[in-house]
């Protein structure tokens, strides 16, 4: 069978560990529990009769206190940046972490979440960080774990994008 | 192992592992009971591939090889992951690389309650950020608000004097938006560039002040009107100055001093090159620009080519020359404001 890395990626509290509960487990709590260190995840799909083990590698939001390691980075074929809509400097953070993940391991299949879509009356991106994140060459989803929303297709897409 | 310290490592709930190869751990000592779920009781002695059993440790195995080439005795540590037990319970975990008779060592701890008081610190930094995090938004949000209601206020309070010469309301805001441009282009901080698209708007703010028999006179002015006249600059900075308020006092600079000139022959007070406020020099630029490419009740449009060509005639003399550079590399985004920001109706006053 075939097995591929995946990391979340992003700044802390933008929903990442919520993001794979959902696709995992089918579960949501709106309390925030931070991550530390690093949780994977497994789940099975099927590609076109093929089936696929993704390893969700669910790494500590990055801020002050906590770096990425990038030896975390190896091995993995994809990675999702994901943004909190509502706390502008989160596109900021995923931004740089992006160009940090294309400096270390190079060009890989990436894409942006825009999370919290049920909160989309209170998002505060500007037009400046929309167009960064449009330009960056990778898909950009809208998703809410809250409401199942998109995350389920973000995963897909990204299990596309990675040609498998 | 010696006796002793196995007792440490299995109190420690430490897993002590001896590399057979690259890919190969053999078990030392008891087998803490928290690995037990992961290994399984019959893995002692015998080898077993531990990124296989815990998928981590893949992104730490490199380092770790390197680290046991070198024979480093010093302790290498992976990182803190999680894995959930029989109990579903989350055990934090942390693998130790490191070179210690002759061999090459990889311990793997539980890190119990030390991990939980991490969790809880950290859980406690992250809620005060977002809390902080949020106060500073919802402050940004209401300071933005004020300010545009201050903008707001500028342009009616500018639209006064529109009422009562040939400028229109989009000029003024057109002079605003041109002079931001400018000064985001020198870089000036963001609270200034706010100021000057506020201030910039009011440097004629004075001609209330002025007759209307000398402010709507067709034909030239005698020598005592156009005096008259250019007390405009005086009367506007008198309005606007002492207020403690930073855009108006950038207003008030700039309504004194927008008909200076770089040669000194400009007026009220003659200053010359850098004596004038820069605000001012760059208000002056942009409002002779916007001037000559639109249409006033005494004279026709210049289009854009002889506008620019008529101002690089004055750079030096009128204007700033090193400004006018900066001017005619922001031509394009003036060029788009200009298009852009059309007359508004109700504001368009002609005589």
């Amino acid at each position: 069978m075939i097995q591929k890395k995946i990391c979340l990626l992003g700044a802390f509290s933008v929903g990442k560990t919520s993001l794979i509960r959902r696709y995992v487990d089918s579960l949501f709590t709106d309390k925030y529990l931070t991550t530390v260190g690093v949780k994977i995840d497994k789940k099975t799909l099927q590609v076109d009769g093929q089936d696929i083990t993704l390893m969700i590698w669910d790494i500590a939001g990055e801020d002050d206190l906590t770096n990425i390691r990038t030896a975390y980075l190896r091995g993995m074929s994809g990675y999702i940046l994901v943004v909190d809509g509502t706390r502008p400097h989160t596109c900021d953070t995923a931004l740089s972490i992006h160009r940090m993940v294309r400096e270390t391991v190079g060009d890989l299949p990436a894409l942006f979440a825009l999370n919290k879509a049920d909160l989309k009356t209170q998002w505060q991106l500007d037009a400046n960080q929309l167009k960064q994140l449009q330009q960056s060459g990778c898909p950009l989803l809208e998703t809410s774990a809250k409401q199942d929303a998109g995350v389920e297709d973000m995963f897909h897409q990204l299990v596309r994008h990675m040609g498998v | 192992m010696d006796s002793l310290f196995a007792s440490i490592y299995h109190t420690l709930n430490i897993a002590v592992f001896l590399r057979r190869d690259e890919q190969c751990f053999a078990l030392q000592a008891q087998m803490p009971e928290w690995l037990m779920f992961f290994l399984g009781t019959s893995i002692a002695p015998q080898t077993c591939d531990l990124t296989d059993v815990f998928p981590y440790l893949t992104c730490f195995m490199d380092d770790a090889e390197q680290h046991w080439q070198a024979k480093r005795s010093a302790p290498l540590t992976s990182g803190v992951w999680v894995e959930t037990n029989e109990l579903g319970q989350e055990l934090a975990l942390e693998a130790t690389a490191l070179w210690a008779d002759g061999q090459a060592i990889l311990l793997l701890q539980d890190l119990g309650e030390k991990y939980r008081q991490e969790v809880s610190r950290l859980q406690q930094v992250r809620d005060g950020l977002l809390t902080q995090e949020k106060l500073e938004n919802e402050v940004q949000k209401r300071t933005l608000k004020l300010k545009q209601r201050e903008e707001e206020i500028a342009i009616k309070l500018v639209s006064l004097t529109s009422y009562r010469d040939e400028e229109t309301g989009a000029h003024v805001r057109r002079i605003g938006l041109y002079a931001a441009a400018m000064a985001k282009a020198l870089g000036w901080p963001v609270c200034q560039i706010d100021d000057i698209r506020m201030a910039a708007p009011m440097h004629d703010l004075g001609k209330i002040g002025i007759p209307d028999k000398i402010l709507l006179k067709k034909g030239k002015l005698t020598e005592v009107e156009f005096s008259i006249m250019k007390r405009h600059t005086e009367i506007g900075a008198k309005m606007l100055q002492d207020s403690n308020i930073p855009a108006l006092d950038m207003a008030a600079e700039i309504a004194l001093c927008h008909h200076e000139k770089w040669d000194g022959s400009g007026y009220p007070r003659e200053l010359h090159g850098e004596e004038i406020p820069l605000a001012a020099r760059i208000t002056t630029i942009v409002d002779i620009y916007d001037a000559l490419v639109h249409e006033r009740v005494y004279k026709k449009a210049m289009c854009e080519k002889e506008a620019v060509e008529l101002m690089s005639s004055m750079a030096g003399a009128h204007l700033d020359p090193q400004l006018f550079r900066v001017f005619m590399e922001l031509l394009p985004v003036m060029r788009r404001i200009r298009t852009e920001v059309h007359e508004i109706d109700d504001l368009i006053v002609s005589y």
